[in-house]
């Protein structure tokens, strides 16, 4: 969601401005760029033109303007959570469009065998067999969103840095190596859940050798149950902190209100996964 | 190399100690403390107008250096926060010093510039640009050159983006520059100037004819 601040903050100028200024309503600019970012779609973040019925339509009283607020408001992203969302919905559509255009490619006779650069989870060709008709794909941005951030909290560890650098891509067997699960695939939640914690288990065999006298122990199971039931809304950088015990000052950016189950059992993965 | 980089990023103005620590988060950001670099950079930012036109740089290669090694985005985030607090406190900022506001708009600006995501401008830095834009637009801001000449310097850098992602908000800005330079009487003849040529520049698609770029920047020779 667009930042509210901004909002009130136009508001604000009106008072200040002198009756005769030629200046327009802030309620119509903000609330039609609100209804943008509820769209959240970054594939029109560049379109020129706002459709005049959108700034018509969203012709409020100054009522409806969010309030005013000097101080952060508990609902105010701050602008580093803000880019970090959108670079997620960016990062999500263009795995997207890069899945649709591999489905299509495969399913062609002559296959164009470039690996466009970059890492996707969703390379499998065989993809294009189970899911012949081209519209059998996850298209929910919350839910790729979603799973992508699950994805990242594996990738963002030691153990899954090691594996990669072990077993090059071509040279993993299935069932044998462990394989991100593709988000793009239709999966019910319970399922998707259910494989991503297989994978994490799984990718626990890489973990680095513990060192001498600590007692940070290589993981048994963990009931990634647990954790899995409730939306994690864990931020990428929460891992990748804890591969550099040497930059110092930094916090843990967990959003404390994203959390419904108990904090502290979250808190006892991330130990673990500090090794 | 070292002069490069002083002269690359304009950091001449920082003391030596902070030169080598701002060398270092540019080659090795996992081993300083990023939050430190930022506020280091914001700060120096707001006091040299020349290190706030150009700060956007040095931040963008800080940050791709930092996804690299760590793939963090600790430094991108401070940044932005504390880009965040300052921008809240603008209003302040203005009463207190003139300098200090242009500076800050200029960065703010720059930062808008430099650090895209895949290639998309930040959205959420899109309403908090025009607001500081629309700021330098009121009439007590055109009386004064200082504010006139940073908001026409921001508009020459990224009014075309700017206007890309909001056409209307670009629209309304230039209504009351155009109201300002018809109807405001107390503005400096090169306040006037400045404003003129803006309005020719957005008129002309982000970019001057051949006459007017004559007409505005050729000396004139007697």
């Amino acid at each position: 969601s667009m930042s509210h601040d901004t909002g009130g903050t136009l508001a604000r100028y009106e008072n200040d401005c002198k009756p005769d200024e030629n200046r327009n309503k802030g309620a119509s600019r903000w609330s039609h760029c609100r209804k943008r970012g509820a769209d959240g779609s970054l594939r029109k973040s560049h379109a020129v033109e706002e459709p005049v019925k959108c700034s018509q339509s969203s012709r409020r009283p100054k009522s409806f303007t969010t309030p005013e607020s000097e101080g952060p408001v508990s609902r105010v992203k701050n602008w580093g959570d803000e880019v970090e969302a959108e670079e997620m919905r960016s990062n999500v559509q263009r795995d997207m469009h890069r899945y649709r255009r591999r489905i299509l490619e495969a399913d062609f006779p002559q296959r164009d065998r470039k690996i466009s650069s970059g890492s996707s989870d969703s390379r499998d060709s065989r993809d294009s067999k189970e899911s012949s008709v081209k519209g059998d794909i996850e298209t929910d941005e919350a839910t790729l969103i979603r799973r992508q951030k699950q994805i990242n909290y594996g990738k963002n560890t030691l153990a899954y840095d090691g594996y990669i650098k072990e077993v090059p891509k071509h040279m993993r067997q299935p069932g044998v190596h462990p394989k991100t699960p593709n988000k793009f695939k239709k999966y019910s939640r319970r399922s998707w859940d259910q494989q991503i914690k297989l994978w994490r288990v799984k990718l626990h065999a890489w973990d680095p050798p513990a060192e001498e006298g600590s007692d940070v122990q290589q993981i048994e199971v963990i009931d990634l149950g647990e954790i899995m039931d409730f939306e994690l809304d864990v931020e990428c950088s929460v891992d990748t902190e804890s591969k550099c015990p040497t930059s110092s000052g930094v916090s843990l950016s967990l959003a404390e209100d994203s959390f419904t189950g108990t904090p502290k059992k979250v808190m006892k993965i991330e130990d673990t996964e500090m090794s | 190399m070292e002069n490069s980089t002083k002269e690359e990023y304009k950091i001449q103005s920082f003391d030596l100690e902070t030169q080598k620590l701002l060398k270092t988060a540019l080659k090795d950001p996992g081993s300083v403390d990023l939050e430190k670099v930022s506020n280091v950079i914001v700060d120096q930012s707001l006091k040299d107008q020349i290190f706030s036109r150009e700060a956007g740089r040095i931040c963008y290669t800080i940050i791709q250096a930092e996804a690299k090694q760590t793939n963090g985005n600790v430094f991108r985030r401070n940044i932005l926060n504390r880009l965040q607090q300052e921008f809240k406190a603008r209003e302040e900022t203005r009463k207190r010093s003139t300098q200090e506001w242009v500076c800050l708009v200029s960065f703010i600006c720059n930062i808008f510039d430099y650090l895209k995501v895949n290639n998309i401008p930040m959205m959420a830095l899109v309403h908090p640009v025009y607001d500081c834009l629309f700021r330098l637009a009121q009439s007590d801001a055109l009386q004064n050159e200082e504010e006139v000449d940073c908001l026409v310097l921001q508009l020459h850098r990224i009014g075309d983006q700017l206007e890309k992602m909001n056409m209307q908000l670009m629209d309304e800005l230039f209504n009351l520059l155009r109201d300002g330079f018809l109807l405001q009487e107390d503005l400096s003849s090169m306040g006037r100037l400045l404003l003129l040529e803006i309005l020719e520049f957005r008129a002309g698609g982000w970019t001057l004819s051949e006459t007017a770029q004559k007409y505005y920047y050729s000396e004139v020779t007697d």
